[in-house]
Formats: C-alpha cells, structure tokens, sequence
C-alpha cells in the first residue's frame, strides 16, 4: 500500500519533472495555439461552419480552463482579463474599433498643461450590481487596494507612475464623489489604455472588506459566484473546472445595450474536447483549437484571426557559456548570425499557420510611439535600418557567415564552419507542440551553416526557473503587450527587471554588453516629460537591444478564433481581450 | 480483530506522516515556485507573498508549520487561488466520487458477472467473445475511448450534448472510467474461478450432489473473490479520487486533474492537500479490503 501510494507520487512528480505541460493561463504563451495533450487529438471531423440551434439570448463560450482569480485587481492571464472586463468596468473601455472610450467616465479626462494632472468627472447614477451606488470614492479606494503590496497585484506595479503621498497613492475623489483626481511623476501617453485595464477597475470595498481573511487573501470576496460587480454581467453559477453563468446585470450603465440575457462559458483547456463542444453544437465561440487542425479549419468562414500586440522571440542569455573568450563585440555578431539564418516565412506558414507577420524588430508592427504615430514606421525622427526593421525577412548564409568569421568562427568553401572552430548551443524551451516545432525549424536553419543545436523541452515551472537565473544558451520567449506603449516591451530588459531573462548587466561577463547606458536610458524614457524625445529614446533603446543580437524576433501574435456565423458584435483588442457585453445571437 | 485494527491505524498514521515528509520535501525540491509566470512579479509583490505562505523560511522550517497546521484542521489555501484547500478538495471529490461509485459498481457487476461466465463455458463463444473484448478494454488508454465516446455520441448520434450547463454528462464519463477496472476485473474472477473450479471441496460439493447454482455461487465464486478484492481497494480509491484524462475530455471538475495541475503550478498547498487525500484514501481503503477478506475466507486469520 505504502508502495503504491509512493510509487503513485513519485510518478506523478516525475512526470512533472520530465514531461509537463506548458500553463495556459500564462498570458503571453498563446500562440502556437495548442500547448496543450496534443496526444489527445480525436479524429473529430472539421464540421461545416453551420449555425448553431441556440436560444437567442445566450452566448456560449470557451476561453480556457478555470479562471485563478475573478477579482480585476488580481488578474493577470488573457481570458481572466476577458472575464473582468464583461463582469466589471472602469472610467474608460475599448470600442469595437480599438478606440478608448468612456464608460463610467462623463466624457474625456481634464489633464493639465504638463500632463501630470488627471480629473476625470463620473456619469450620474452609477451603480453596483446589487443596487449600491458607485463613486469616484470607489476608484479611490481601488486603485489605492491594487497597488498596495500587501494586495499582491501582478500588475499593480502599472501605479507606479502615480505620484504618492507617503506610502499612498495620490489619488483623490471629491467630497460629493462625482469626480476623481490623481496625479502622475511624469506624463503618460498611454495613461488611456490603462484606464480600460482590469487593474484600472473598481471593486466595492463592503464586499471585499466582507469576505473572512480578506486582509491575507484579497481575493477571497470573489471566489464563488454571486459576487457584486459592475460590468455587464455578474457572475450566477460556478462549477470549479467545468462551467460559469454569467446573467446581465440590469445596473450596468450601458444595459440598454446589452441583448444578451446569459453567458455560458465552458471552462476547458483541452483542445480537442473544446473543438468537438464546438461542432456538436454546444458552443458559440472558441478561443482556441488544435495545432494539427488549423489547416483543415482555417478554410471554413467561422475560423477568425484577430490581430495582437506582442512578439514571440528567441533570447540569447547573454553570460553564456557559447560566448567565453570572445569580445562583446564579436559576441554580438554571433547572435546577429541568427537572424539571418532563421527562416521565419517558414515558422509561420508551417508552424503558427494563421498568417502571423514575421518580425523584423523586437517591438510588434502597430503599437503606437506614444506620440500620436505607429512606432515601427519610418517617420521624420527615425528611419530604420532595412525598410521597417533590423534586418531583411530573407535568410541570407553568406550575411551569416560573415558575421560569424567576424566572431572568430571558421568556415570551409561550401560555407560550413570548420571542425576546427565547432559551434554547438542548446535551445530550452517548455513542452508544446508548437514551441517544439519552432525549435526543430531553427534546428534545421542553423545546421545549413554547420551549426549544431541541441533542443532542452523543460515542463513549464522548471522551463520558466531556468530562464529567469540565466540557465540556458538560447531560449524561446514570448510577450504580449499590456498596454499599447513601446516601454512595456523595453523596461523588461533593464538590468533590475524579474523579465530581464537573457540576464543583461546581471554579473556581467567580459562577453557581455555594457548594459548601463541602456539601464540609463530607460530611467530617462520613464520620466522625460517631452514625447518626441521619448520617442527617440525608445528607439535608441530599441536600436541597443537589436545590436546585441540578444532578442530574436520571430513573429508578431496574432490571435486565432472560431465564432458561429449567427454570432455578431463580438469584438477583440489588440491584448487579446474579447467583450461580449453587445454580442447578438440571431 | 479489534486490536488488529488498532494496530493497523496506528501504522496508518505512521505512513501517513512519512508520506507527508516526502512529499514536502520532494515537492520544494523541485525547480520552480508557486509564484512565478511568463510575466514576472515585482520584488514587493513577491516578499508579501513568500512571507504570507512562509516560502521565505527554510524548508524543514515550513514542514513544521504545514503539520502544526494540519493537526488543528488547517490545510491552507491554494497558492494560486487563494481558495481554501479543504474545500476544493471535498467539491472536487464529491464530484469525482459521484462518477467513480456508479463506475464501481458497474466495473464490479459486469466484471464479475463476465468473469464467472468466461470461466464456466471456458473455451467456448461467450468466452471468447468476453476474453476478446476484456482485452480490447485493457489495452486501450482511456483518451482514446474518452475521445471515441465523444466523437460517437456527441457528435455521430448527437444523444449528448459535449457541453451544457443544464444537464451534466454522465453516463460517458461513467462507462470510460468504468471499462478498464471491469475487463481488469472480468479477468481476475476469470482466472481464479478456473483455479478453484479444479480444487477438491467443489469436486466434492458436486460429488455430494450439490445443486450446480449453489456449488457457483456459494462456493466457486465466494473463493475466487480474493484476488478481485485486493484490486478493488485501490482501484475503488483510484476510480473515486477521479481520472485526469477522462475529466479533462469531458470537462469534469473532479479531483483528478488537480493532482497533476497543482504540480505543474507548483501550488505547494494543494499538492500536500491532494496527496494527504489520496494516502489517506488509500489507507483506508485497503484496510477494508483487509477485513473484507476474512469476511469473505473465514480461514485467514488476522495476526
């Protein structure tokens, strides 16, 4: 018995330790599409798109699996973003057409002349959803939670460019609760798309204050069904790992609009079950679908792309092993080698198979420049190096090869590197099938020079452990936007950051880059006040990160999804968060 | 009996806490943590948090509390939720057990109901045919058969639907959970009714005249019952603590697959939770087998 039960453990502990799986929730781990028991695949047969036989007034859906927090403030995956925002709302929401609009604001902010100053005056009789009337006082009271440590918010450090007052946050409703103020250390030109984020979110003090042990487990208010809200729906019935009801919620300030009576969500991450809900019928709307069946489905009218802001890439980790002997210079004409090498048309028609656009710069085509214009276009301040990028989309061996000689590497006639100067790396990534087959395409790249790379699939805890200490050569990464500002993807590799995962300025070696300036020059960003220069500074810091060869860009995120053709008015931001508040059933 | 019993808890106990021990110990020394993510969290955020669930004290250190805790009743809350692990565990399991008690009784029915026929008609049709299909059952992995059932009866005949909120599926969780324990079960009664089909008393038993029936039922079956029951104790706790393939094909929120998603999150609480469950469970299960057993064979004797 004892055996059993220690063979059981030690069992499922190594199957941890060796296999794994990758987390869905993990925000930006979206695509490629299936991470998830690809071994599980059904011969379900890809249906044709029909309609489905469903009551008008309810959407049925699948995001993913169980949601780990429902509370906006403690949110910190995609779908949980998607669940917040059609259950709560803030001052100001994204339209259908992307746009920042106001919602439970009455009209744009006032900001003052140096764009520190925020006041933003709320619509009249607001309410939660069990009647209580909402106030700016509620905003203050939140906002102040979310950015409390002790509330544990993954994203409160998003207050961090909010002036303070002592330990508080300067922010202040006024007497009468109609108007909110708060003031910021520096301008900032996303400080609209923060105010739609879920953390930007109010959530009522009586019922957070409520739940037992809510100083030590903030969340705890929103952990079963039937919490107030104040979005579109609130929350009726909730089977952990299997269902959610969510019903309208007649106080929302936009009820009228609201066709919808129910949401039904499934909550599933298995591919294959998710798909077969959705051609039998018993689904609406589908986030996601296996790997090996985009390529059948993506024909049918139902099968949906959505654009997002974020990058999957390959990091070098700087102090590696590969680079001992070398100058910093030539070691970043080795990794500069790569993105020649890499045939990214390939990954993406093979491997990610919805028409991503491959990556000619680390920041995504689209996110804005903080100053009114898109930041990878060529404008009067900065022209990039090769059309809109770093580099041409086209592999190109003899480049390669000449960056390689420069670091010292040695090659025959036929441009294969000499068994004098050998080249071997390893490539970590987690399970899942498509980051697996990303690495096997890169494999398959880098052996055309004589290049031999070895591929470590990790389970995703361990994966996620050795790429943050810097245990690796060559990693898979990927990030996906919060906000729609080049600082959220830059600020990551300063020296100090917890996302610094190819370990620049951390215990420099000799092959290492001089990462102070960079450091430097994201501080500047952060607190310039003029946008132009900042703008300029985010390229040069951009232009800093892309000359180390260090970040690989593969290929923007896009974001595949399957919507029955009598389903209107559901729509996506470029964060991959989906409202379904003014959906229509026909 | 009693004093047996006794001895048996305390041994129980005993096994428990070492299952404890290594759990938590193997479960801290894997890479990883509760708390890390594709987007990492800020050092603040992480101090609070390491120190609210005492990650920031040694490990030996974190064993004692974790069993001070239990003792008074206190499994902690889900590092990633929050929510209250006792709880979670319970629902899950209540829901797990609903399924895993009908496909006991299922797996245990026809399992031996097959079984006795396969052996009494040894070499013929019946027995071929169940010898055939017990074997089918066995070798197929249960995602295969989840995934049948589906494509079949949710999609091909439409009878059930895969999702809804209104009406739980529950006959095919119940035949795919149930279809591996009863061939299993099919071919233990089988092989040990052949055995004691041969042994003298029931030559003797059908020498006095005993009515076949009788000579089946009170005196084949009854013996050939003892292998079953060793698999049943475990397979019982097995099938109730929830199958991770099946829950996930027919989204189940069942206990089985938290026990291999908490380890890949790494949520410490839960993983003790689950597996002081399970050990439990398993304990308990296989010392009713213990009795059953001498229930079933008065010439066992406890010692």
């Amino acid at each position: 018995m004892k055996k059993l039960t220690a063979t059981l453990l030690a069992g499922t502990m190594a199957v941890s330790l060796l296999a794994g799986c990758g987390s869905t929730a993990a925000p930006a781990d979206t695509a490629p599409a299936a991470d998830a028991s690809a071994e599980t695949t059904a011969d379900a047969p890809a249906a044709e798109a029909e309609t489905s036989g469903n009551p008008s007034n309810v959407l049925r859906l699948c995001l993913a699996s169980e949601p780990d927090h429902l509370d906006p403030a403690l949110n910190s995956s995609v779908d949980g973003a998607c669940l917040a925002s059609n259950s709560f709302v803030g001052l100001y929401t994204s339209a259908e057409d992307g746009s920042i609009v106001p919602a439970l604001a009455d009209g744009e902010p006032e900001v003052s002349e140096d764009g520190l100053t925020y006041t933003v005056t709320m619509k009249d009789g607001l309410k939660w959803s069990d009647g209580t009337e909402l106030t700016a006082k509620d905003f203050e009271y939140s906002w102040k939670r979310a950015a409390d440590p002790k509330t544990a918010s993954d994203y409160g450090y998003l207050f961090d460019l909010f002036a303070r007052n002592g330990d508080e946050l300067d922010v202040t409703a006024s007497e009468d609760g109609k108007t909110i103020t708060w003031n910021l250390t520096a301008p900032c030109p996303y400080m609209m798309s923060l105010l739609a984020f879920p953390v930007f979110m109010p959530v009522p003090q009586f019922a957070v204050e409520a739940a037992p042990d809510w100083e030590t487990n903030p969340g705890a208010w929103a952990m079963e069904a039937g919490f107030v809200s104040n979005g579109a729906f609130t929350l009726k019935e909730w089977n952990h790992d299997e269902s959610m009801v969510y019903v309208k919620n007649p106080n929302f300030y936009d009820a009228d609009n609201v066709k919808l009576e129910e949401l039904h969500f499934m909550l599933s991450a298995d591919d294959t079950a998710i798909l077969a809900a959705y051609n039998a019928g018993d689904l609406d709307y589908i986030d996601s679908v296996p790997n090996d069946e985009i390529s059948t489905l993506k024909e049918q009218p139902d099968f949906k792309v959505a654009e997002n802001l974020g990058t999957y890439y390959v990091a070098f980790n700087v102090n590696s092993k590969l680079f001992d002997g070398k100058t910093p210079e030539q070691a970043n004409a080795m990794r500069l080698a790569f993105n020649y090498l890499i045939d990214r048309d390939y990954i993406v028609e093979n491997i990610g198979q919805t028409n991503q656009q491959p990556a000619t710069s680390y920041i995504p085509a689209g996110m804005s420049d903080g100053n009114g214009g898109e930041f990878k276009a060529n404008d009067a301040d900065y022209t990039f190096p090769v059309e809109d990028g770093y580099y041409a989309l086209d592999t190109s061996i003899d480049e390669a090869v000449a960056l390689l000689k420069e670091a010292g590497y040695e090659f025959d006639e036929n441009n294969m590197l000499s068994d004098a100067t050998p080249l071997s790396i390893t490539y970590l990534t987690n399970d899942g099938s498509g980051h697996v087959a990303i690495a096997q395409a890169i494999q398959q790249d880098l052996a055309t020079v004589g290049i031999q790379m070895d591929i470590q699939q990790e389970d995703w805890q361990t994966f996620l452990n050795d790429r943050k200490n810097g245990n690796f050569d060559v990693a898979r990464e990927g990030w996906l936007a919060d906000y729609d500002d080049p600082i959220n993807m830059l600020e990551m590799f300063a020296s100090n950051s917890g996302n610094n995962d190819p370990q620049f300025g951390v215990n420099p070696t000799s092959a290492a880059p001089d990462w102070s300036k960079y450091d430097e020059l994201i501080t500047k960003i952060k607190a310039e006040t003029d946008l132009v220069a900042r703008e300029k500074m985010m390229h040069e810091a951009e232009d800093m990160l892309m000359a180390t060869g260090a970040v690989v860009p593969i290929y923007y995120y896009n974001d595949l999804y399957m919507q029955k053709t009598n389903v209107d008015g559901i729509y996506a931001t470029i964060f991959g968060t989906k409202y379904f508040m003014y959906a229509e059933v026909k | 009996m009693l004093k047996y019993v006794l001895k048996r808890i305390g041994l129980a106990i005993v096994s428990l806490f070492i299952i404890c021990a290594i759990t938590f110990f193997a479960m801290n020394a894997i890479p990883g943590g509760p708390f890390n993510g594709e987007k990492a969290k800020t050092e603040a955020v992480l101090e609070v948090l390491n120190a609210r669930y005492n990650l920031d004290k040694p490990v030996p250190v974190q064993f004692y509390y974790y069993m001070r805790n239990l003792l008074h009743g206190d499994m902690g809350v889900s590092l990633t939720t929050g929510r209250d692990i006792k709880t979670t565990i319970f629902e899950s399991f209540g829901i797990s057990a609903k399924l895993g008690i009908r496909a006991v009784i299922v797996a245990l029915i026809f399992g031996i109901i097959f079984g006795s026929i396969a052996a009494l008609m040894r070499n013929k049709l019946p027995d071929r045919l169940i010898v055939f299909f017990s074997t089918l059952a066995t070798a197929m992995p249960s995602f295969v058969l989840g995934s049948w059932l589906l494509l079949i009866f949710c999609l091909k005949l439409k009878w059930v639907p895969v999702f809804s909120v209104q009406e739980q599926n529950i006959v095919l969780p119940v035949i795919a959970l149930s279809l591996y324990p009863m061939a299993y079960i099919t071919r233990l009664t089988k092989t040990s009714m052949l055995d004691v089909l041969g042994q003298d008393y029931i030559r003797t038993a059908r020498a006095k005249g005993v009515p076949a029936l009788k000579v089946i039922f009170k005196h084949a079956l009854r013996n050939s019952l003892i292998p079953v029951i060793t698999y049943v104790g475990p397979m019982t706790a097995g099938i109730l603590t929830g199958s991770l393939v099946i829950e996930k094909i027919f989204t189940i929120g069942g206990l089985g697959s938290k026990f291999v998603d908490c380890i890949t999150k790494r949520d410490y609480t839960m993983i003790m939770g689950t597996t002081i469950f399970l050990a439990t469970l398993m304990v308990i299960m296989n010392l009713i087998c213990d009795i059953l057993y001498k229930i079933v064979d008065p010439r066992i004797k406890f010692e």
